[in-house]
């Protein structure tokens, strides 16, 4: 019986050995590693609504145009220019010469496929509703093709940085399920290696027609924890974080191993209110309730007290960078007594129970700290929240586009990187829309007015119209323009991104 | 000996069939599962389809027939967030939970043997008042708090140990020690106890009157037979020591099994919460049967005794 213990012992310890994975083959110095605090859904950027799925597709895929960061201007990428044949076509040239990391060369064929295999409804790919205004392309020739759209599409250039271009011969051969944990693009990262909810190792495609990025490897960790991820940056174990909560911001910066940047960034973060009852009956369907809860916040002290000033007031959704965004309409200011007679008015002299989910800090820096503040003042007004975190932010999206989010819950937009109102007007605010709470006929007249003009100037009166029209009606309940801001190692130099998009191919080795 | 293990073998069959009765009524008890699949707008046809599509249209019992046959051959349905097989996603992350728990295990007595028998031995002296202090207080500490303490000290400050993560086995000693932290009081008051108590048996006194080395008595002797009620409750405190592992998985960003399942109780992704509550009882139905063997094997008295 001993022997049989003993044996038995020694043999779970020497299993146990071997499945313990051996020690990565990169070194240190040509790995650069970059932390997220959750994990892509998939692999398959056009079929995910995650910021981190847009982030590691720059990596791995290039789009057809790309955002100058100094300028924000819209540039050239695997397209080399385009322009407009008549009010409903676009003509764009593509760039020769660029392969696929399978080694298929890239042409108009790839181009073609991307496009339709987004707008097929069957498909009910996440990034359709970007794109629903392309009726058509069509190829001219290898390296050239026609879009046609649906009327005039004044967002045609700017939806071009966001759509990755992925390989007809995939699409074809490999299909739907292959792409969902497989990525084969034209970018400058290969992937390696997927770790699910743990790691993705990239390792740099020397065959890359752009320039080279400095680092052969990134290593993108998922650390779910906070304040696991500042250790490791201050230890040397990770390169570079986001979303920092103000209030760690000194700790990072005088501790001589790593330092912070911040930016403004084009996301808008609100408490989105179901005014369009999608998860049944509540008492935002009612416009004083929602007024109530805009006047009973003090979100400007929230700006100055808990985000350390790190952040932009805005009197609806739409951010400053955007285009369209209404300078002079101003945000709603703290008014107690209004808010109580509001909800008076509406019925609820003794207040009002709500149920609020929250969601993850991994996009918005202090959302737990900031969600304090707002419960704290709305509690002043009469509201009665009752708070139900949900950590993972997949299933808080899921959740969100099932229409199953609740009265309120935490969201913010992003815009998919697309400088303009409409990025968020029609994905947010319009009726019918995935994760849209809000419905408005209205409001849905002027922001198809806003997309079916090539006139600057037009667009940018029927968007003051729209804005005027959300504030009045207090869709949501809104709070700030988000500013990034960065953790980075004092390793390395990396300018942070206005747009959202970390690009690690970017970051070089600083100069000691 | 054979006789004892047949039946606690019988006994661990019962056992399994009613960890998967739980496992299946988990889906059952939180309402109406299609309710959670479907958006909030579906109509009646579609509820009608998903009604058929999961099987809820038969009787219960067919229902966790199909369902404990298709367990067996390790089908637990796809992930409802992820749509990958609900058993892969298990599979992937026992190992690393497994080893973190074992490891945390092996710390917890490298911790509590050495101050156990020490405490026992000068009782009442300064020695045994220390270590109970440093039990308290290990009793006392928040596994969140000690975890980020220690990546403070020996990740940030010292730069001697990886902050977090998994791979190599530098990447093992503060994750184990944070678990062995918590369970490494209550074994070493276990074992002061036992030594003690053992300390003052006839044997003990024969061995001494024989003339047997000090040290030869307490590591042959008594030590041998302290160590049964601390296997005992080293079995059962596995099952505590995954609860531990969720807080301790958070902080280390360890990829493992406790974390995905407490996710996924928290997502309502049934499927997943099925597997991961089956294979998990299994374990610790497997580790209670190997304890029961060892406890068995070192003291006669209770395997001829039942």
């Amino acid at each position: 019986m001993r022997r049989i213990l003993a044996v038995s012992f020694a043999l779970l310890f020497v299993v146990g050995l071997g499945l313990v994975p051996a020690v990565s083959a990169q070194t240190r110095e040509e790995t650069l590693i970059y932390s997220l605090q959750s994990d892509i859904d998939n692999w398959d950027p056009p079929n995910s609504v995650l910021r981190e799925a847009i982030i590691l597709g720059y990596h791995v895929f290039d789009h057809l145009a790309v955002r100058d960061l100094k300028t924000r201007k819209v540039g050239p990428n695997l397209a080399l220019s385009w322009k407009p044949i008549d009010d409903t076509t676009w003509e764009v040239k593509l760039r020769q010469g660029v392969k696929f990391h399978d080694g298929t060369p890239f042409t108009a064929k790839d181009v073609k496929a991307t496009f339709d295999r987004v707008l097929d409804p069957a498909k009910k790919m996440t990034a359709r509703g970007n794109h629903a205004k392309i009726k058509t392309v069509e190829i001219v020739d290898d390296h050239t093709v026609r879009f046609k759209t649906d009327g005039p599409y004044p967002l045609f250039v700017e939806r071009l940085t966001a759509q990755v271009m992925q390989s007809e011969k995939v699409i074809r051969e490999k299909g739907h399920e292959f792409m969902q944990e497989n990525p084969i693009g034209t970018g400058p990262y290969k992937l390696v290696k997927w770790s699910r909810k743990q790691e993705h190792l990239l390792v740099r495609n020397d065959d890359y027609w752009g320039a080279k990025p400095a680092f052969k490897y990134v290593k993108v960790r998922i650390i779910p924890e906070k304040a696991t991820e500042i250790a490791e940056l201050l230890s040397g174990g990770v390169d570079i974080i986001k979303a920092i909560p103000p209030d760690q911001m000194d700790v990072i910066n005088k501790s001589g191993s790593a330092r912070t940047a911040t930016s403004p960034i084009l996301r808008t973060a609100m408490l989105q209110l179901d005014q369009a009852a999608r998860s049944g009956p509540n008492p935002f369907t009612d416009k004083r309730v929602r007024q109530a809860a805009n006047l009973a916040v003090d979100t400007d002290a929230i700006i100055k007290h808990v985000l350390n000033g790190l952040g932009d007031r805005v009197a609806t959704g739409i951010n400053p960078m955007a285009f369209g965004w209404d300078a002079n309409l101003k945000p709603y200011k703290q008014d107690l007594a209004q808010a109580k007679k509001l909800l008076a008015e509406a019925g609820f002299p003794n207040g009002v129970d709500i149920v609020f989910h929250e969601g993850p800090p991994i996009v918005e820096p202090a959302i737990q700290q900031t969600n304090d503040a707002i419960v704290a003042d709305m509690a002043k007004a009469g509201f009665r929240v009752k708070r139900n975190f949900i950590g993972d932010n997949t299933v808080l999206v899921a959740r969100i586009k099932d229409g199953k989010a609740g009265s309120m819950f935490n969201w913010s937009w992003g815009y998919y990187s697309v400088f303009d109102a409409d990025a968020i007007l029609h994905d947010v605010f319009k009726c019918g829309e995935n994760y849209s709470y809000y419905c408005n006929p209205a409001l849905d007249d002027l922001i198809f007015q806003g997309r079916s003009t090539l006139d600057a100037k037009k667009r940018a009166e029927t968007y003051v119209k729209a804005q005027q029209l959300l504030f009045d009606d207090a869709a949501y309940l809104y709070k700030w323009g988000l500013r990034g801001v960065w953790g980075i190692s004092n390793r390395v130099e990396y300018q942070a991104p206005a747009d959202e998009v970390d690009r690690m191919f970017t970051v070089t080795l600083r100069k000691k | 000996m054979k006789r004892y293990a047949l039946r606690q073998l019988v006994q661990l069959a019962v056992v399994i069939v009613g960890i998967s009765m739980l496992a299946f009524a988990i889906l059952h008890v939180i309402g109406d599962p299609v309710t959670l699949l479907l958006p909030q707008n579906a109509g009646k046809e579609e509820y009608a389809r998903y009604y058929k599509l999961l099987g809820l249209d038969q009787p219960v019992y067919v229902q966790y027939w199909k369902f404990a046959s298709r367990a067996v051959q390790g089908d637990f349905g796809k992930s409802w967030y992820t749509d990958t097989p609900a058993f892969k996603l298990v599979i992937e992350r026992m190992p690393p939970t497994l080893y973190l728990t074992f490891a945390g295990l092996g710390m917890a007595l490298l911790i509590s043997l050495p101050m156990g028998i020490l405490a026992a031995l000068k009782r009442h002296s300064l020695v045994d008042n220390l270590c109970t202090v440093v039990a308290v207080a290990g009793q006392a500490m928040p596994l969140f708090w000690l975890g980020i303490m220690l990546i403070i000290i020996f990740a940030v400050r010292l730069k001697m140990l990886p902050a977090s993560g998994y791979g190599t086995w530098q990447h093992f000693l503060m994750p184990a020690f944070t678990l062995g932290a918590f369970l490494a009081p209550i074994t070493m008051r276990l074992v002061r106890s036992g030594v003690i108590e053992v300390m003052s048996t006839d044997y003990i006194k024969t061995a001494r009157a024989k003339g047997v080395a000090e040290w030869m008595v307490v590591a042959k002797h008594a030590f041998r037979n302290a160590c049964i009620p601390v296997i005992t409750v080293l079995g059962l405190q596995f099952g505590q020591l995954l609860g531990g592992a969720v807080v301790t998985e958070t902080v280390f960003a360890w990829p493992g099994v406790a974390t995905l399942t407490v996710d996924s109780i928290r997502n309502q992704d049934f499927p997943v919460v099925q597997c991961a509550v089956v294979l998990l009882a299994l374990i610790i139905v497997a580790i209670n049967f190997v304890v029961d063997m060892v406890v068995g094997y070192i003291d006669p008295r209770i395997r001829v005794g039942t």
